[in-house]
């Protein structure tokens, strides 16, 4: 060994590489983690925003900003009464105040303030809105108050007096005949010459209109809840069947429901059978059946999809849960159970068969209580896939608009909502709530998902 | 005795799946034999069909949006598993080292799957908007360009300086040492910025509006919009694909990396003579199940919908699906029929080609 030339000190320089390595890995771990979940966080963050095409991307909006979090919950408190979710209702008063500003010498003008008539989006809720703010508001002007600031420029560094305003505005609600409705929103909109600027207001703006003279926002008493989860409120409340005035997010997750429960339960039945038999009874045929079960496993579905389609249709099922239950292939669940029933000690049926039983019996009151793990992940798997299927659903159910499983209910709010100018506040919110169910799942039964996966392998 | 038995046991066997052996006669076996005799007549989904021979496949092979459709699933396919394999084996063999975050690696790693495609797909046209996120943040690299090409030669610049300097007292001491790494990044962020504020460098001030999906435009083989399909499925594929890697590669006894530690074997020659042999039968599987599921591309397209042309996004399963539901159109099941067998063909194909190599394999 040639060491004596350099002051070499190995065991430093071997600790060092492995502490090289190490970090090395760390980086491309915590790099891909911030990749992958750092994608999902932006995306929930853009669900959360009045409008997630916004360019320039902002990371900081006021619906992520605690200080506007108890604003808006003040003005929800004032408007119905109710910090957490807003509005508009009898007895509702709110203080209001813009601070507009322009250099000293040029005239400050009162801007011109409305409620307006406005309509909560594009899409299907401008047909169901018939309460409007705009019919009880009364906005008045309770007074204004001056003060004067030094604004340095920028570039040149020069230093301007500009003079600041703010009116303090009061909106009351006035009830006709003491009949006033609470509203959910109420919207609010200044005009103003371009000279001036608005410098601040009780709530941030939600956008500038009419090349920067009309401040607009969409709702001036929001609520706490109101403001952070209005893109979430919005899309359960403005995507109703227009024939029946049912909340479509909610059948969509009910039939998304119903489907991957009805699957369930067919898989359990079809499979644990079907497994059992494969792994336990030899008789002829049995190695015929058990080349299909793989065999089917590798056809796509487009191969057999016009003949099933014929099948529902012929048996009038179209446009109904019960017929993307029964198109399911259980071929992947029988597999497993396959594989669990023969891991499973024969000796315990031995002793049953000589006590009497008959194989159901003992299939029954023995073997399937025993099966309980096996059984549970090929549920979650079952219940996952069921949940997440888009080709049976699309195929099979096309309307009405109320009878869609959730991902093909997406696929609608991104025809509805989601053009090059949309509303994609609510498609990335509806995409959201899609996945809650199997967020939830994923969360309970994170230990029995994740090993499996790993221990399973390949089926 | 043992005869009864047997004849008992076939009766029960046949009791016991009979449920699922109707599912699958009714829903697979049936349907396949009925895809085929459609595939053969001029069936419309409500006449009678007639039997025409194989004048579907003719037409099929004479029909420019099947051959569209062919050769976007053919590219897709390849390049898609092409790279997913190859960023999933190394990622499993970087996490294996990291052996206290394992756990949480998993959870990290798993959550993509768990999302339906209509979800992912749905957050994905979000990003790839022509105003989107993607758009911004290509605009700003593009208009930062000199900026960031300064940083890299500036951490490029110290990484060298500190790694000559560092050798000088120990040898070995790598070009790509993190330590010295973190510190050149942070010099390099450093004068960058100084660059950005003295404006020594241009910085453009241009507005990008990027079509990544609403495109015809061919790049490598595949239309734009596949691309970022495909980005989207890498996505969301890798992470379980390295997860199947990583159990193969907890099952490689660590002998066999003492016995080529033995032999003065580097790292990265036991990555090439123990890693990758131990790990054929699993990288078979993944690049199976990777063609397998990309050839069948389907949810992806079908919401993209009217965001892009047909001609950029149509894959061979979702021509099977136009051509039996086409907007405005008659129905054409016979080549609808048609082109669901050879992606079925297809399928099976690379099915059996796996099953030859893949044995291969284990007895060589």
């Amino acid at each position: 060994m040639d060491t004596t030339e350099r002051p070499l000190r190995p065991l430093n320089v071997l600790r060092r590489r492995q502490l090289a390595v190490l970090a090395w890995v760390y980086f491309v771990f915590i790099g891909l983690a911030t990749v992958i979940l750092g994608t999902f966080a932006i995306a929930f963050a853009a669900s959360l925003k009045d409008n997630p095409l916004e360019n320039p991307f902002r990371f900081i909006f006021p619906q992520i900003t605690p200080s506007v979090w108890i604003t808006a919950a003040d003005l929800g408190r004032q408007g119905a009464a109710d910090p957490w979710w807003g509005g508009f209702a009898p007895g509702g008063e709110l203080v209001f105040s813009l601070t507009y500003a322009a250099p000293a010498g040029v005239d400050l003008v009162t801007p011109e303030v409305e409620v307006p008539r406005r309509k909560p989006g594009s899409g299907l809720a401008a047909a169901i809105t018939t309460t409007f703010a705009s019919d009880y508001a009364l906005v008045e002007l309770t007074g204004t108050s001056d003060r004067f600031f030094v604004n340095a420029d920028m570039e040149t560094g020069q230093e301007t007096r500009w003079l600041a305003r703010t009116f303090d505005y009061k909106i009351s609600y006035e009830a006709q005949d003491d009949k006033g409705v609470r509203v959910e929103r109420l919207p609010f909109t200044a005009l103003a010459p371009r000279t001036q600027t608005l410098l601040e207001a009780t709530l941030p703006v939600t956008r500038m209109e009419r090349r920067g003279r009309v401040a607009s926002w969409n709702n001036i008493a929001p609520g706490a809840l109101g403001l952070i989860l209005n893109s979430y409120r919005r899309v359960i409340n403005e995507t109703v069947d227009l024939s029946t005035g049912d909340r479509l997010i909610f059948k969509w997750m009910g039939n998304s429901f119903q489907i991957a429960v009805g699957r369930v339960v067919l898989m359990i039945v079809l499979s644990s059978l079907a497994g059992y038999a494969l792994a336990r009874l030899r008789f002829r045929g049995v190695r015929l059946v058990f080349v299909l079960v793989i065999f089917s496993m590798t056809v796509p579905v487009q191969v057999t999809f016009i003949s099933n389609y014929l099948v529902v249709r012929d048996l009038g099922l179209l446009n109904s849960n019960w017929s993307v239950i029964m198109v399911m292939i259980a071929s992947v669940h029988v597999l497993l159970m396959k594989q669990y029933f023969e891991s499973f000690p024969r000796e315990i049926e031995e002793a049953a068969m000589v006590g009497g039983a008959n194989r159901f019996q003992i299939f029954l009151h023995i073997v399937l209580p025993n099966a309980k793990p096996a059984l549970i992940i090929n549920a979650i798997m079952a219940f996952q896939g069921a949940w997440n299927d888009f080709f049976w659903p699309f195929v099979l159910v096309t309307n009405p608009p109320s009878a869609l499983a959730m991902p093909v209910g997406l696929l609608s709010l991104r025809e509805s909502y989601g053009g090059g100018q949309g509303d994609w506040s609510l498609v990335l919110a509806g995409a959201f709530i899609s996945i809650v169910p199997v967020l939830i799942m994923f969360v309970l039964f994170q230990n029995y998902i994740v090993n499996n996966q790993v221990s399973e392998g390949i089926k | 005795m043992k005869k009864a038995g047997i004849n008992h046991d076939t009766l029960t066997g046949w009791l016991f799946l009979a449920p699922f052996l109707v599912s699958l006669s009714v829903f697979f076996l049936w349907a396949i034999m009925r895809t085929a005799w459609f595939s053969l007549t001029d069936y419309d989904l409500f006449r009678t069909p007639n039997f025409i021979g194989l004048e579907n496949y003719a037409r099929l092979v004479s029909d420019d949006l099947f051959l569209t459709a062919l050769r976007n699933s053919i590219s897709f396919a390849t390049i898609v598993t092409a790279i997913q394999t190859v960023l999933a084996l190394l990622l499993a063999v970087l996490v294996n080292s990291a052996a206290r975050a394992k756990g949480l690696v998993r959870t990290v790693f798993y959550f993509p799957s768990i999302m339906s495609s209509a979800a992912m797909t749905l957050i994905f046209l979000w990003l790839f908007q022509r105003q989107g996120l993607m758009t911004s943040i290509a605009g700003n690299v593009a208009n930062l360009r000199w900026i960031i090409l300064s940083f890299f030669a500036l951490v490029a610049v110290v990484q060298v300086v500190q790694v000559t300097l560092a050798r000088r007292k120990y040898a070995e001491v790598s070009l790509f040492d993190p330590f010295f790494l973190i510190l050149s990044a942070g010099v390099g962020a450093a004068g960058a910025v100084f660059i950005r504020i003295n404006g020594w460098l241009p910085v453009y001030e241009e507005q990008f509006l990027i079509s990544w999906l609403n495109t015809k435009e061919v790049f490598l083989f595949m239309p734009r919009t596949l691309w970022s399909v495909a980005l989207m499925n890498i996505f969301t594929t890798v992470p379980t694909l390295m997860l199947l890697f990583l159990a193969g590669l907890q099952s490689i006894p660590s002998s066999l990396y003492d016995a080529a530690k033995m032999d003065g074997a580097t790292s990265i020659q036991s990555f090439f003579s123990v890693t990758l042999p131990s790990l054929t039968p699993v990288t078979f599987a993944v690049v199976t199940l990777g063609l397998i599921g990309t050839l069948q591309m389907f949810d992806q397209v079908a919401i993209l919908g009217a965001a892009a042309p047909l001609e950029s996004r149509i894959t061979l399963a979702y021509y099977t699906y136009y051509n039996t539901f086409p907007p405005g159109g008659s129905p054409n099941i016979g080549m609808a029929s048609a082109a669901a067998l050879t992606l079925g063909l297809l399928t099976l194909v690379i099915v059996f080609l796996q099953r030859q190599f893949g044995i291969k394999e284990r007895i060589g």
